[in-house]
This record gives structure tokens, sequence and C-alpha cells, in this order.
């Protein structure tokens, strides 16, 4: 039964839990209609196309979910894969070199937002011996990266129609890109609840909404889930007394510990920012320099300090009353600006806690350190109120 | 002075400007106002460099860095709060028309930032005369050092202890940029620069690296050093999947650009060279087996190691006439005498009477009057195999390290991994488990057989595992559960670690910890495999030192 959606979620979390179950279970049950990509990697011609999505993160968090991650990391590093690497990354490898994961149709990732990407879907790429594509994004977000990056967007196209035989309706990709839009319009909404109220939500719901703003974008699925956690939102009650945090990077969804603080209670988990990393909306007149753009302006790319304004604009915007910054097992480039990130954050009054854990090994992790640094945090937060 | 840490920097536009550059590459004795600054699992190269330019403040010389991996794209960042000149420049992952395109334009902007940075013209002829710069290569055979970046010190040391001229393999090696054109624009210059940098052989950031297997297929490639640094992940990729492909010998090594780890590296480069330089050394002591040799003649071989020192001395025959086991004390040399005439003792033997006396073992170079020196892990491989010649996997397990030694059919060592700068996985873990429960070591190697409940110890650290199992006995778990935990994450570590370098049967378990029957079953469960284990495990090293005294002589006659 723990495995169930919980009787206490709202309708939206609901669903995302059903349709994030499905977003796993499709691509494992039909691996010769699928592409393994990883979770930055703009998913709109994949849907337009019809080839069915399966992401790093998500596929480790469901692993995790039932329990033998761990299996995979052991997997994986035994192979040669490196303790200091990302976990997420290390579970789907475990998962594919022991063939468990079966061999999908392709590969198809991006540079953003990691050194990860590189690594692991060449070594997945080469394992199946399926053809792999990868989209090269630049740090700069200038005129001529837009450029560079929409003249690979249409090489994918090509890449995509030789690899499935299938062709790409320019009409379904605009159709799929108006979905987006008009998804984001309603999350922008659902924002602008959220910094008036107190909305009920946890780490697992939280880490179902990435389906939504990433692989799953620009799907009638995401759409629904848009317009009903507006309506939920709009349900909601006005802010009280709780504490509210935001989130960076994913969160550690099966942990215990982490679960009793969080979830529910007196905190409200505003958002973790893998899920407003990019909220511009798309032109579907010149769709492949929008998706372009969409990649370039994310603010997992680029400086850090972009991420950090980020991070910045939305604690002011959900009146955040402090940042916990996770420092994911792995992941440097997140890591690297902890420090940086903390410094800003905490000079514009925002207090931050830098707290290193693993959202996806239950094996890598301190519970009695994270617990104590987390509950100290939370007890600074409420002596400042 | 303009440095640079990245073969895809523009060096020869640096010159253009007139200024002196110089790659980036050292270690640093402490990272301690790096960590200050920056999380502490970042690469150690991009720490190291903090430390050094922390260390010269406001004095430190302009940087140019590319945007190559995570960490060094972090490093840029806080680099420029703390008031740092730095360039950086957006570097493409790919090699091919658009991505030319894209450097030429970059290569563009840095001369228009460079030249408001330092008030200079850019000079196109100088340019030229930077260009057309390539490595050379030494004729004939060599040793490839492979991976990613090694410190300057280390580098030398390599070079100057290798038995083979040693070709820089490495990421921030073999740049290699050709003869500029003697016309052109600074816009027809720089399209022609930037695809001189990016069709370089590409280092494992960029996404076609088919070009990187064809410099490991050269036939004069006698050996590899595969250099890994600890939090860059890109190299041990590589390293995985390159190992099954290879024929010549491989040392795979990991640094952290620390002055300290450059020191005990220097152990496993000797045994290196030392494999390399006497091909089919363990050989000898398998055909050599029965040869008829007068009893008369002793050679005794003397392990100094962290936790004891031992001594083995065997007649011309090679029978074991005696063997002694100490506590290394204060005194490397007091200690290794000590064991040394307690064996002769027993023996009813003079000193004058040994031949030839080899020392092995952490201790081994502060061992004046033996003969000579040789690692443990040379010595090892030998007394295992010697012991019984099936033996193909040696995991020898010691007091502040664990070893795995894969040898061949002959018994030479093929290759081998090591625990880096951490106790998890050694002797020493053990004694701080035994402590914190309470048991003796000898009580501690039979309490987890009959274990009952499935515990897994999580940490990774030793001193965190230690909390941890203080936790656990808090919460009520029972010793054997908890001992059996122990026993399985040995187990594993050790494992995984030889898991790198591909292990195969027969196994045998040499080192103080192989007494450790709980730890021997953990890894026959882990291994699926049984695992052998010489009567007196801790002598291996010994007797393998015994055993080159033995073949030097045969060699000498």
């Amino acid at each position: 039964m723990q495995y169930l959606p919980g009787r206490g979620l709202l309708p939206h979390q609901r669903y995302a839990a059903v349709i994030s179950n499905r977003a796993i279970r499709l691509p494992l049950s039909n691996p010769g209609k699928s592409a393994v990509v990883s979770a930055f990697l703009p998913p709109e011609l994949l849907h337009a196309m019809g080839i069915v999505p399966q992401f790093t993160e998500g596929l480790a968090g469901y692993l995790n979910g039932a329990g033998c991650e761990h299996a995979f990391v052991r997997f994986a590093e035994d192979r040669g894969i490196p303790q200091t690497y990302c976990s997420y990354h290390k579970v789907l490898l475990g998962a594919a070199l022991s063939g468990v994961l079966p061999k999908p149709k392709l590969v198809v990732n991006t540079t953003l937002a990691c050194d990860a990407n590189n690594n692991t879907f060449r070594t997945l790429a080469d394992f199946w011996k399926v053809p792999r594509f990868t989209l090269d994004v630049p740090d700069r977000s200038d005129p001529d990266a837009v450029a560079y990056v929409a003249a690979q967007f249409r090489e994918l196209k090509g890449f995509l129609e030789e690899v499935t035989g299938g062709k790409l309706a320019e009409e379904a990709l605009r159709a799929v890109i108006r979905r987006e839009n008009r998804s984001i319009r309603l999350y922008r909404g659902y924002f602008g609840e959220l910094s008036e109220k107190y909305i009920p939500n946890d780490m697992t719901s939280e880490m179902y909404k990435i389906f939504m703003t990433h692989v799953l974008a620009g799907t009638k699925e995401a759409e629904r889930y848009f317009e009903l956690l507006l309506e939920d939102a709009r349900k909601a009650a006005g802010s009280g007394n709780e504490i509210r945090l935001l989130w960076v990077h994913t969160l550690p969804f099966w942990q215990g510990s982490m679960k009793s603080i969080l979830n529910g209670g007196r905190i409200q988990l505003l958002c973790c920012d893998m899920n407003f990393d990019c909220m511009a909306e798309m032109d579907e007149a010149a769709p492949y320099e929008a998706l372009s753009r969409k990649l370039l302006q994310n603010t997992f790319g680029g400086p850090g300090v972009r991420r950090t304004d980020a991070l910045l604009q939305m604690a002011e915007t959900l009146r955040a009353d402090g940042v916990v910054y996770f420092c994911q097992w792995g992941c440097k480039q997140t890591l690297g600006n902890a420090y940086p990130a903390k410094e800003r954050l905490e000079q514009a009054g925002i207090p931050t806690l830098i707290l290193d854990g693993d959202g996806c090994d239950r094996g890598n992790v301190n519970d009695g350190q994270m617990t104590t640094r987390l509950q100290a945090f939370l007890e600074i937060l409420e002596a400042k109120r | 002075m303009i440095e640079y840490v990245c073969k895809y920097a523009p060096v020869e536009l640096l010159a253009g400007f007139g200024e002196e550059s110089a790659l980036c590459n050292l270690s640093a004795a402490s990272l301690e106002r790096a960590d200050q600054v920056m999380h502490r699992n970042l690469c150690s190269f991009s720490r190291a460099l903090i430390e050094h330019r922390m260390d010269e403040g406001e004095g430190a010389c302009p940087l140019v860095l590319t945007n190559c991996c995570d960490s060094l794209r972090r490093t840029f960042d806080m680099l420029c709060l703390r008031g740092q000149k730095a360039f950086l420049l957006d570097l493409p992952h790919q090699d091919g028309p658009c991505a030319r395109e894209l450097y030429q334009n970059e290569l563009i902007r840095f001369i228009e930032e460079f030249s408001a940075y330092s008030g200079k013209e850019f000079d196109c002829g100088k340019f030229r005369a930077a260009c057309g710069k390539r490595p050379e290569r030494p004729g004939g055979p060599y040793i490839a050092l492979m991976g990613a970046r090694m410190s300057d010190e280390l580098f030398r040391y390599v070079q100057e202890n290798a038995p083979l001229p040693v070709v820089n393999l490495m990421c921030t090696g073999s740049r290699r940029i050709g003869e500029a054109p003697f016309s052109g624009d600074i816009g027809g210059l720089m399209k022609w620069y930037a695809g001189e940098l990016l069709s370089q052989t590409p280092c494992m950031r960029m996404t076609d690296i088919a070009s990187r297997r064809e410099q490991m297929n050269d036939p004069d490639i006698r050996g590899i050093i595969y250099n890994t640094v600890s939090f860059c992940d890109y190299y041990s990729f590589e390293y995985a999947g390159m190992i099954k492909e290879l024929s010549v010998p491989v040392l795979k090594i990991e640094t952290d650009f620390t002055v300290q780890s450059a020191a005990q590296l220097k152990n496993r480069l000797n045994a290196f060279s030392e494999n390399l330089s006497l091909p089919g050394a363990g050989s000898g002591s398998a055909r050599a087996r029965g040869n008829a040799m007068d009893t008369r003649r002793f050679f005794a071989g003397i392990d100094s190691g962290s936790t004891s020192t031992n001594a083995v001395i065997l007649d011309g025959e090679r029978n074991i006439v005696s063997f002694s086991i100490a506590p290394t004390g204060v005194s490397v040399e007091g200690s290794a005498k000590k064991v040394f005439e307690e064996a002769l003792g027993k023996a009813g033997l003079e000193k004058a009477q040994i031949e030839r006396t080899v020392s092995t073992g952490y201790g081994r170079t502060g061992i004046r009057f033996s003969s000579r020196d040789i690692t443990e892990i040379t010595c090892h491989a030998k007394g295992a195999y010697f012991l019984n010649p099936r033996v193909r996997t040696v995991i020898d397990i010691g007091g502040q390290d664990s070893k795995i030694i894969r040898l061949d059919e002959s018994g030479t060592v093929k290759d081998f991994a090591m625990n880096d700068k951490c106790a998890a996985g050694t002797g020493r873990f053990l004694e701080m488990m035994a402590q914190s429960l309470g048991l003796t070591l000898e009580s501690m190697s039979v309490c987890g057989l009959d274990w009952e409940e499935e515990i897994v110890i999580s940490s990774m650290c030793s001193v965190f595992a230690q909390s941890e199992v203080v936790s656990l006995i808090a919460s009520g778990k029972k010793l054997p559960d908890i001992v059996r935990g122990l026993n399985t994450s040995i187990a594993s570590r050790v494992i995984a670690l030889g898991g790198r370098t591909g292990m195969e049967g027969a196994y045998m378990m040499t080192g103080g910890v192989a007494k450790n029957t709980g730890v021997v079953r953990a890894m026959e469960e882990k291994l699926g495999a049984p695992v052998l284990r010489p009567e007196e495990p801790e002598l291996c090293g010994a007797l393998g030192a015994a055993l080159a005294a033995w073949e030097a002589d045969m060699r000498s006659k």
C-alpha cells in the first residue's frame, strides 16, 4: 500500500503519480519505440513523432522506489564507473549494463546540464549498439549560439526520421509547442497563487513534477497536470505560519528522515529549481530556433550566477523563508555553485543551507548528519520569525 | 605571463599579443583554502588550481580557461567572484563546420576581450610564428602516459624513473597545431585556427572520441600508465572500456593533485617499472621449481609492513627453513633486524650464511642491510604463485592498504589496483571497528559467522562507518549481524577495486586480514568462488622477497 498514491494527496499530485508511472512503464514495455534521453533534452520532436522517452532521473528514481537501486550502483562501479559519479547516472548505467533495462531504439542527449551526459549516453549507445545523437549546448546564448543549436535540431529531425523510418510533421511539432506554451501559462498562474497560499506538497510529488516540466513537456497529459495544479492552487488556503522552503536540485524523496521533516506539517516545500529552469514560451512559427533558445536560456547552463539569480527571483516571488541547496552526490556543476549561491542568497537576506546527500542511492547517505543539519536550519528559520 | 589549463586554449593567440604562456599543472601541499570557498567533491585539479590562485591573491597572473568540465566552469565563476582576472572560452563539444564557425567567433571575441584588457594589439605575424610546433615523439618503444592530467612534479618523476621513454598522451598532452597559412585576415586565420584546435586528438569531454583509440594501437607502446584525477569522472570511463582490449601492461593510478598523493604513487610506479624491465620475471620461480640446488645456501626476504615486519629464509631449493613475525616498531630497520635475527636463530644460521636479502613493504627502502628492495606488489605475486601456481588473482589486505594483483599463467603481474588514501577496506578499518564493538581481532574473525539479519554498512569513510556502527549498537542490533555487515562491506570495497581490472580465479588472499575467517567468507560469497588462504598469509610478501633474492642469485650465475 505504501507504493500507491496517498489519499491525502491533491488531485494534481495523484494524477502526476499515475502519469509518471506510465511514463516509466511505456518505454519499458515497448523499448523498440523508445529513446533513452537526458532530462534536459527538449522532448518536443520525440512527442511529435510518437517516440517515447525514458530519462535518467525518472528511471533511477523508480528503481530506488523499488529498493534495488544500490545493486545497480554496485554493478556499475564493479565495471569501472567511478564511485564519484552521479548516482542517477550510475543507476541507469547499472540497469543497462546488467541487461535489466531493455535496449531502446536510440539514444538522444544534450551536453546540458552536466558532464555526466557525454559519458553516460556514449557508454549506453556503445553498449547497446544503437544510434546516438548529441545536442551540443554552448554556455553563451548569443545569436551565434542560437543558430548553432537550431541547426542541430534540424539535424536531429533528419536523424530521428532516418532511424525510425517515420516522418516529422511540422504541424504536429507546432501543436506540441502550443500545448507547452499553454502549460507554461497555467504554470505561471500557479506560481502567482503559490506566492500567497499554502499548498501542501511532498518530495515525491515535486519529483513527479520534473516529468511534467521536462520529458512530458508539450503532451496532453502534462497540460492536464498543469490545469489540475492551478485548480488545486486556487482552492488552497491562504498562507499562514508555515516555513516556506525553496529547494535546489533533486530531492531525496525516498529518505524516511527527510520525509518526516519536509512532507506536510508546517513546511511548505515550494518548488525545486529543476522545475523552473526554463519558463519562456516558444514561437511555434520558428520551432527550431525556439527550441534552441529554450536550451540556451536554461538556468542550469551558463555561469552559476544565472541559476542563482533564478533562485533569488523565485525566492522573492514565493516569499521563501530559506533555501535548501541540495548537493547531489556527483553533480559537480551543482556542487561548484553551492558556496557562491549561498553567499549571494544570504546577502539578499535569504538563509541558505548546503545539504550534502543523495537523491537516488540510499547506500550513500549519512542519515543522522543530514537530519541534524536540516533540523538545525529549520530551527534557525523558526527563530527568525 | 598568462597561465592556461587545457590543450584547446588559444596559446598561439596569446603569442600573437606578445604574451608568454604556461600550462598550469601544479600540485598543492594542502587544499585548505580551496575548501573554504568550494565544495570538496569537485575535481581535485580545480581545487589545487584555486588553492594556488588564492595563495597568489591579487598578484596572480591572468588565467585562460575553457569550459572543458563542470568543475572548471565553476572554478572560473569562483575566481571571478574573488576578483581574479580569468578568461573563459566557450569550447564546442564536437568538431565540424558549424562547431568550427562557433569557435572561430569565440576566438575573435577573445582577441577583442584580451586586447581591451591588455591594451595590446594582436599581431598576425607573431601568431603565425608561434604555430607549427608539434611535440616530439621518441623513435622506438615507449611508455604511454594516458588519461587525465598529472602534476608537473609527478610527471617528471615518471619520466626520470621509467625504464623507457615516456610520451605524454594525457588530456593536456599531444597538443598539435600546424603551420599557419601565410595569407588571410584575422577572420580567415581564426577559421583555420579553430579547425586546428578542434581537430586535435579529442579529450574525453568531446562527443566523438573514436580517434582516441588509434593512439592506443601504436605497436611501439610497451606499457601504459593510466591516470585519473579524483572527482574527474571522464577518464575512468575510457579506462573501463579499454582495459579489456589492451595486451600491453597497464598501471592505473589516481591522483588528487596533492604533494602527498604524488609521494604515495611512487610505490606503484616503481612496481610497474620493475615488471616492465623484468619481463617474465615471475615465470622464473615456476619454471625453476624442482631444479636441483644444494641446501647449504640461503636467501632471506623481509617485509616491512605498517603493522608487522616479517622475515622468511629459504634454502637453495626454496624450502622455507624458518620465518619470524613481529610488530613494526618505531624503527623500521630495528624491527627488520629483530625479525631477521629471530629467523636466523630459529634456523640455526649465521648472517654470513645468507647469500642475498631482499626487502619489501612500505619500509623496504629503510632496510640498509638488504641487497635490493622490491615493492610488495611484485613480492606478494611471487609468493602467492609459488604457493599455488593456479592463482590468478591475489587479494592482499594489509594494515593500511588493500590491493588486487592479477597474474598471468606464468605468474607475472598483469596489473593491479590499490585503495587510495583511505582506510576503508583495510586492516586498520577492522581494528577501528573491533575497538568500537569491544572485540579482539581474533573474536571478530568468527563473530560474524552466526549472523541472522542482513545489515548494510553504507558509509564509505572509516570514520563515518565507525559512527554508523555506534548507531547500530545503540539501536540494539546484534553483534554478529553488525560484524557480518562490516565483513561484507570490506569484501565489497575490495572487490569493487578489483572489478575495474577484471578478476579471475583461482583467488588467494594474503596479508594479515586473510586470517579473519569472516572476511574470507564474505569474499567467497561476493566472488562466488573459493578463496585460497595460505597457512601464514601475512608471510606472503616476505616469501616473495626471499624468492626474488633466490631468482637474482640464479640470474647471476
